[in-house]
């Protein structure tokens, strides 16, 4: 049997000889240097009283951040106001997610469908989610109902629009092999359509997910008494910054968090991507 | 059987309609013949709707005007006794090299161990044992149209339309690939219809060339027997003699 080797290019690294330019062009030296910096600077700012006392240092963040670890705060710790936030997201994300996408997939693969929905969509579709607030606040109350909605809307766009053009943007080519091979319509859309929009719905997920936290945080700091974004209203009337800085500061970390779990499970459910994308 | 005309196609012409009405024609009055187990070489410069012509008999496309039989009946839309192998691969990048050899068993509702031993006889026709698992992406060029091959092998079809499958190559490895396909066809014969651009591959892997006039609409230009035993050398006095007929007679050389 002959033999495919020399088709096969093998990249090895070469590994160059240990010297201090190494480190200093090092990836993660260089990472170290911007955050130190950028952590000296903010010290700084904050020392110097450039913003007057409208900063907090780091540590006095820091501080504050261990203290509502166990401290409550209007009756809640910080992980009780972070899972007031993630808990609404979870709901309004499942549910605008479990509508746009098999929406989207359907408007591509029937155009009467899309026919019907896409007027209607490309009204919704530039109207930033925000604006819906004070409609649903009257609609649904100040409860939780209310936020829900805004995170429904805020999803639903970019998760429609991703599963939509994922399934428009695969090569028509790909259902002439499964024609050719004898499928059927069933089969075009069970071998190529969803495959192919795969990781399309999962940008539209990913996009999502950031939609959802700028909207639980701005239907938090119109009415709430918990969650990230009431905390960091709560810093700015009490007029105390290291409270607002903290909740930035784990408003950050929980949506990095929530993000590399989608990531996550991408990667386990389009096994092809692996090594496709590496940033 | 032998002697046979498995596919004719009779006064195939076709026209496309760009941008709302204009009216494209890109072949006209095509008629050919291809014997059982002949492999049959459409030679044709680029735009000389080469391609459009093998969708058409692969089915994918409907003929203006004229038709297709293969084994006396016509063709109306794509089937699985034909088998298309496509320029730019077309893989499955979701699906191994397994899942994509075993697709067109898998949709014919082959049992399970059928159609493992289907596709590993493919796999390993095609030099590829040990890629099994590897995916589309980790693959070569070469390796990919080999892929592409297989999987339209696997399948069992009486007719290959291979429609430039080494374009994207760079030449060494195409003229490798030549040789597999020769290998591969004199292994396990099928009626093969090859498009290409390049007068080589024509007369290196071809029984007979049928060769398409420049420019739109594609015309039949000429017919050329390849009267050459195998394995062919490309330095062989009568293949450069051929070489140089067509070159001579055809506007290839832009």
């Amino acid at each position: 049997m002959t033999s495919v080797a020399n088709e096969i290019h093998i990249r090895a690294r070469e590994r160059a000889p240990f010297s201090v330019m190494i480190i200093l062009k090092s990836r993660w030296f260089l990472y170290a240097v911007s955050l130190t910096a950028f952590f000296l600077i903010w010290d700084y700012v904050a020392v110097s009283r450039i913003l007057g006392s409208a900063m907090a240092r780091p540590y006095e963040v820091a501080v504050q951040l261990n203290t509502m670890m166990t401290d409550p705060l209007a009756g809640k710790s910080l992980f009780g106001h972070i899972w007031a936030s993630t808990q609404r997201i979870l709901i309004g994300f499942a549910i605008g997610a479990a509508l746009a996408t098999p929406l989207g997939l359907l408007m591509a693969l029937n155009r009467h469908i899309s026919a019907v929905v896409k007027p209607l969509f490309d009204l919704i579709k530039p109207m930033p989610p925000i604006a819906w607030i004070s409609i649903a606040i009257l609609w649904f109350g100040i409860g939780e109902p209310s936020k829900v909605f805004i995170i429904v809307i805020g999803t639903f766009v970019p998760c429609l629009l991703n599963s939509y053009n994922g399934v428009r943007l695969i090569d028509p080519q790909l259902y002439d092999v499964v024609r050719m091979l004898g499928g059927n319509r069933g089969d075009e859309i069970l071998h190529v359509c969803f495959p192919a929009a795969f990781p399309a719905i999962f940008a539209g997920l990913q996009i999502s997910l950031s939609s959802a936290w700028s909207c639980v945080l701005a239907a938090e700091l119109v009415s709430a008494r918990s969650g990230l974004g009431f905390i960091t209203l709560l810093g700015m009337t009490l007029s105390r910054p290291a409270l607002i800085l903290g909740g930035m500061v784990v408003i950050a970390v929980v949506a990095w968090v929530t993000t590399l779990l989608v990531t996550g499970l991408e990667k386990i459910l389009c096994p092809w991507k692996r090594g496709v994308i590496d940033i | 059987m032998a002697n046979e005309d498995k596919i004719i196609c009779e006064h195939i012409s076709k026209e496309f309609i760009q941008k709302g009405k204009q009216r494209v024609r890109v072949l006209e009055d095509i008629s050919l013949e291809v014997k059982q187990n002949e492999f049959l070489v459409i030679l044709g410069p680029g735009q000389a709707g080469k391609s459009t012509l093998l969708r058409i008999i692969a089915g994918l496309e409907t003929p203006t005007q004229g038709r297709v039989l293969v084994d006396g009946r016509e063709v109306k839309g794509a089937g699985s006794d034909r088998g298309l192998v496509f320029q730019s691969y077309m893989l499955f990048p979701w699906k191994t090299v397994t899942g994509n050899v075993e697709l067109g068993p898998k949709l014919r509702g082959m049992s399970n161990k059928e159609r493992r031993k289907i596709t590993q006889h493919y796999i390993n026709l095609v030099g590829l044992q040990n890629f099994e698992k590897h995916y589309p992406h980790q693959l070569s060029g070469g390796m990919k149209q080999r892929v592409g091959i297989a999987r339209a092998y696997a399948n069992n079809p009486e007719v290959m339309l291979l429609d430039e499958p080494f374009g994207q190559l760079d030449a060494q490895t195409r003229y490798y690939m030549e040789k597999e396909t020769t290998r591969i066809w004199e292994t396990e014969k099928r009626t093969v219809i090859f498009v290409t651009n390049n007068i080589d591959e024509a007369i290196y892997l071809g029984d007979r060339i049928f060769s398409l006039k420049g420019k739109l609409p594609g015309r039949m230009h000429q017919v050329y027997p390849v009267g050459l035993p195998r394995p062919r050398e490309h330095t062989d006095m009568k293949f450069l003699e051929l070489r140089h007929q067509i070159t001579e007679a055809s506007d290839l050389t832009l």
